[in-house]
C-alpha cells in the first residue's frame, strides 16, 4: 500500500507566557512525529489527555499549522500548498469531532448542513442537491425527510451520524476522527463504529481514529501508534500491539483498562508536564523497568531484534529484553451462552431507522 | 469480592420501591418507577446503565438533592433508619457525615477560591466540631490516605493548581473526612484518563476495606463493574432489568437488555473487526412510556405477555431479572 497522508517530523510547540506576555518556554504538544496513512487503512493515535493526539490530527489536515515537519497528501505537499489549492485538496480531507452537540451549527437544518460541502466545492448542480443530501442521509442510516429538521430534535447518536454525512458529502479519501464515538452511550457507540466500519471499507477511505479507548481501537483499527508526551512510543498493526506490546508505557495502558480482572493500578503518578518533559527517555519517571541509560539517553523509535513484525517499532531501549507482556486475564466471559443470545442482538443493515 | 454479605444487621442503605416523578411542561415524568436495591457495609453495588435511565436521579434521592419539583416516593432506609421522609434539616446533617457523595468532573465540584487543604478541613469543622489547627492537621493526614504525595504542600495548593486525578482524591479526601457510612461515587473515573482511572479506583476498594464504608458506583462502563463491584443493579428507562452478583450477572445475563449492552461493548478480549452487535432503536420516551415491558420495543425476544410489567424474579439465588423470558435459557431452547 502506497502511503495517501504520510507525515514526516511534525514539531508543533505552543508558546507560554506568563502574566506579562514573556515567553516562558512551550508546550511541546507534538516533538517529531513521523507517520503515513494508506487508502483504506484505519490508523489509530492513543495516548491519554495531552499526549499530543487532537494537535496531531489538526496538523495532519494543516488546521493548524506545524513548526517544522513535511506533510504529504497524495504526493503533494501540503505545506507549500498555495491557500486556494489548499481548499480545494480540502474536498479530500475531514474531519469528525468528538462532540456532535457543539459540531453542528444550530442555525443550520440538516439538509443545509450535508449540503454545505457540496457547495463550497461545487460537487454537484443545485437541482441535484436535495437528492444527494437524501442519498447521504440513507447511507448513515437516517431518513430523506430529517433533511428539514433542526440538530436540537435529534439525539447525540442521530447527530454523529449528520456529522458523519456532511463529512462524507465532498467524497474525502482521507477522515480524521478525534474520539468520535466517545461521548455516546455504549449501544449507540456500537452503531455508530458499525456505520464507520461499512463506510471505511465502502469508500476505501484513509481514517485516523484519535482515541483514548483501546477496546475501541483494538476493535476497529489496522495499526496502531501510542503516543506519550507528544512523540510515538510504539507503532505497530494493531494485532501485534495488543497481544505483544513492546513499550512499557502500552503495557501500563493496556493493563488500566478495567474489565481484565486487574485490581492494582499499573502506573502510579502523574504525566509529567509537556512543557519541561524528562531528559532522556520520557517515560523514565513512571517505568517499573528504568535504568539508569533511561534518564540520559533518548532511545529512537526502531524495530527490536525480537520484534516479530518489521513494522513493530518501539522507542525503548530494553524492548527486546523485557519480560514478556502479562496475558490478558481470563474475563468472567459469558462463553457460548452469552454468545448465542448476542446472536439474536446481530446488528440489521442500516435503514433509516438510527438511533 | 466473595464474602458473603452478613444477614442479621440492617444492610448501610436499603432502597425500596423509590419512585421520582418530576413536574415538566409536557406533564408528569416519571424517571424513576419503584427501583430498589441494598447495600451491605465494606462492599460495593453498582448502579449501570445508559443515559437517562435514572441512575444519578437514584443517587441524588438518596443524597436528599433532588429539588423540590420532584415528588419522591418509597422507602430509604439508612442502617435501618427510615430517612426519605425525614425534613431538609435532618437530610442536611446526614450529608456529609453518613451520606458523601463524588462526582464526575471535580473541577465543578470543588471551590477554586479555597485550598484543597481548607476544603477538607471544612468538613471536619462543620461535622466534627475541631478547631481550625485541628482540622487542617487532620485534613493533611486524610490527604495522606488518599495517596498524594507531599500532602501538605498539596493543602496550601488551590484546585487549579492539582491534576484532575489529584483533584479527584481531593474530592474522596473530602468525602471520607468524617467517615460516613455510604460514599456514593457518580461516575468517579469517566474525565480521567485509564492510569488515572485505575489509581483512583484501586484507592477506593482499599479505602472502602479499611473503613469499612459502603460504595454506591454509578457508572457506565461494564469493565468497572467486573472489577470493583460486588452487586450490580442494570437498570434501563427508570427501573431494574436485572441485579445481582456483579461476576454473575456479567457472566450469565438474564436480562435482554444486559445481554444487549455486553454485545455493544468492543472488549481486549473479543473479536476484532466483526460488526459489533446493536441494540437497535432508542430509550422509550419516559413523557409516554410503552405499556409493560419499557425494553420490548427493542428486544429480540419480545413475545406477547411483554405487554404486561414483568416482575422483578430471582433466577438463581441472589441474582433476579425484570423479563417474562427469563431465565433466557428457555430462548435458546426454543430456537434450537
Amino acid at each position: 500500500m502506497s502511503a495517501l497522508l504520510e507525515l514526516t517530523d511534525l514539531r508543533r510547540h505552543f508558546p507560554v507566557r506568563d502574566a506579562l506576555g514573556r515567553r516562558r518556554g512551550a508546550v511541546r504538544a507534538v516533538d517529531g512525529v513521523s507517520l503515513s496513512v494508506a487508502e483504506g487503512e484505519v490508523l489509530a493515535v492513543v495516548g491519554e489527555s495531552g499526549c499530543g493526539k487532537s494537535t496531531l490530527g489538526r496538523l495532519a489536515l494543516r488546521l493548524d499549522d506545524p513548526d517544522e515537519g513535511g506533510i504529504r497528501f497524495d504526493g503533494q505537499d501540503l505545506r507549500v500548498m498555495a491557500p486556494a489549492e489548499l481548499r480545494r485538496q480540502r474536498r479530500h480531507m475531514q474531519m469528525i469531532f468528538q462532540d456532535p452537540y457543539a459540531s453542528l451549527d444550530p442555525r443550520m437544518t440538516v439538509g443545509q448542513a450535508v449540503a454545505e460541502p457540496l457547495r463550497l466545492h461545487g460537487l454537484v448542480p443545485r437541482a441535484g442537491e436535495r437528492a444527494r443530501v437524501a442519498e447521504l442521509l440513507a447511507r448513515v442510516g437516517l431518513r430523506p425527510e430529517h433533511a428539514d429538521r433542526w440538530p436540537h430534535e435529534f439525539s447525540g447518536g442521530q447527530r454523529q451520524r449528520i456529522a458523519i454525512a456532511r463529512a462524507l458529502a465532498s467524497g474525502p479519501r482521507l477522515i480524521v476522527g478525534d474520539e468520535p464515538v466517545s461521548a455516546l452511550d455504549v449501544s449507540v457507540q456500537a452503531q455508530v463504529i458499525n456505520l464507520l466500519q461499512d463506510l471505511i471499507r465502502e469508500f476505501r477511505l484513509a481514517f485516523i481514529l484519535i482515541s483514548h479507548d483501546l477496546a475501541v481501537v483494538r476493535h476497529v483499527a489496522d495499526r496502531v501508534v501510542v503516543m506519550y508526551l507528544g512523540r510515538i512510543v510504539e507503532e505497530a498493526p494493531a494485532g501485534r500491539l495488543f497481544s505483544a506490546p513492546r513499550h512499557p508505557y502500552t503495557r501500563a495502558l493496556l493493563a488500566s483498562v478495567p474489565g481484565a480482572g486487574v485490581k492494582a493500578a499499573p502506573l502510579q503518578g502523574d504525566l509529567p508536564s509537556p512543557i519541561d518533559p524528562p531528559p532522556g527517555c520520557r517515560f523514565h519517571t513512571r517505568c517499573p523497568h528504568a535504568q539508569p541509560v533511561c534518564r540520559e539517553r533518548d532511545p529512537p523509535l526502531a524495530a527490536g531484534t525480537t520484534a516479530e513484525s518489521p513494522g513493530h517499532l518501539a522507542a525503548c531501549h530494553f524492548q527486546d529484553t523485557l519480560p514478556p507482556a502479562a496475558p490478558a486475564a481470563d474475563h468472567p466471559g459469558g462463553g457460548e451462552r452469552l454468545a448465542r443470545l448476542q446472536a439474536f442482538f446481530a446488528p440489521k443493515p442500516d435503514i433509516g431507522t438510527a438511533a | 469480592m466473595t464474602t458473603p454479605p452478613t444477614a442479621n444487621p440492617p444492610p448501610a442503605l436499603e432502597v425500596r420501591d423509590l419512585s421520582v416523578t418530576f413536574a415538566t411542561e409536557r406533564g408528569p415524568l416519571r424517571v424513576l418507577d419503584g427501583i430498589g436495591f441494598r447495600l451491605q457495609a465494606g462492599r460495593t453495588v453498582a448502579l449501570v446503565g445508559e443515559s437517562g435511565c435514572g441512575k444519578s436521579v437514584a443517587s441524588l434521592a438518596v443524597m436528599g438533592l433532588l429539588p423540590p419539583s420532584a415528588a419522591i416516593a418509597g422507602t430509604i432506609r439508612l442502617e435501618g433508619r427510615e430517612i426519605a421522609e425525614l425534613p431538609p434539616d435532618a437530610r442536611r446533617k446526614l450529608r456529609g457525615a453518613d451520606l458523601a457523595m463524588i462526582f464526575q468532573e471535580p473541577m465543578t465540584s470543588l471551590n477554586p477560591a479555597f485550598t484543597a487543604g481548607d476544603q477538607v478541613a471544612e468538613a471536619l469543622r462543620l461535622h466534627q466540631g475541631l478547631d481550625r489547627a485541628a482540622a487542617m492537621r487532620a485534613a493533611v493526614a486524610m490527604l495522606e490516605a488518599v495517596r498524594i504525595p507531599e500532602a501538605a504542600r498539596r493543602a496550601r495548593q488551590y484546585p487549579h493548581q492539582l491534576s484532575g486525578g489529584m483533584r479527584q482524591r481531593v474530592m474522596i479526601a473530602m468525602a471520607l473526612a468524617c467517615r460516613p457510612r455510604i460514599l456514593i461515587a457518580d461516575e468517579p473515573t469517566t474525565a480521567l484518563d485509564v492510569t488515572v482511572q485505575a489509581q483512583i479506583l484501586s484507592l477506593l476498594d482499599d479505602l472502602r476495606a479499611r473503613t469499612g464504608t459502603a460504595v454506591l458506583l454509578i457508572t457506565h462502563d461494564l469493565g468497572v463493574v467486573a472489577d470493583h463491584a460486588d452487586d450490580v443493579v442494570v437498570m434501563y428507562a427508570g427501573r431494574v432489568a436485572e441485579t445481582g452478583p456483579a461476576a454473575q450477572v456479567l457472566a450469565t445475563p438474564q436480562h435482554p437488555y444486559t445481554v444487549g449492552l455486553l454485545g455493544a461493548a468492543p472488549r481486549l478480549d473479543g473479536p476484532r473487526g466483526t460488526r459489533l452487535a446493536t441494540v437497535e432503536g432508542t430509550v422509550p420516551d419516559l413523557a409516554n412510556p410503552p405499556e409493560g415491558c419499557r425494553f420490548k420495543a427493542r428486544c429480540p425476544f419480545r413475545i406477547p405477555v411483554c405487554d404486561t410489567v414483568p416482575p422483578l424474579r430471582e433466577i438463581a439465588p441472589g441474582h433476579s431479572s425484570a423479563c417474562h423470558r427469563a431465565p433466557l435459557e428457555s430462548v435458546l431452547e426454543a430456537a434450537a
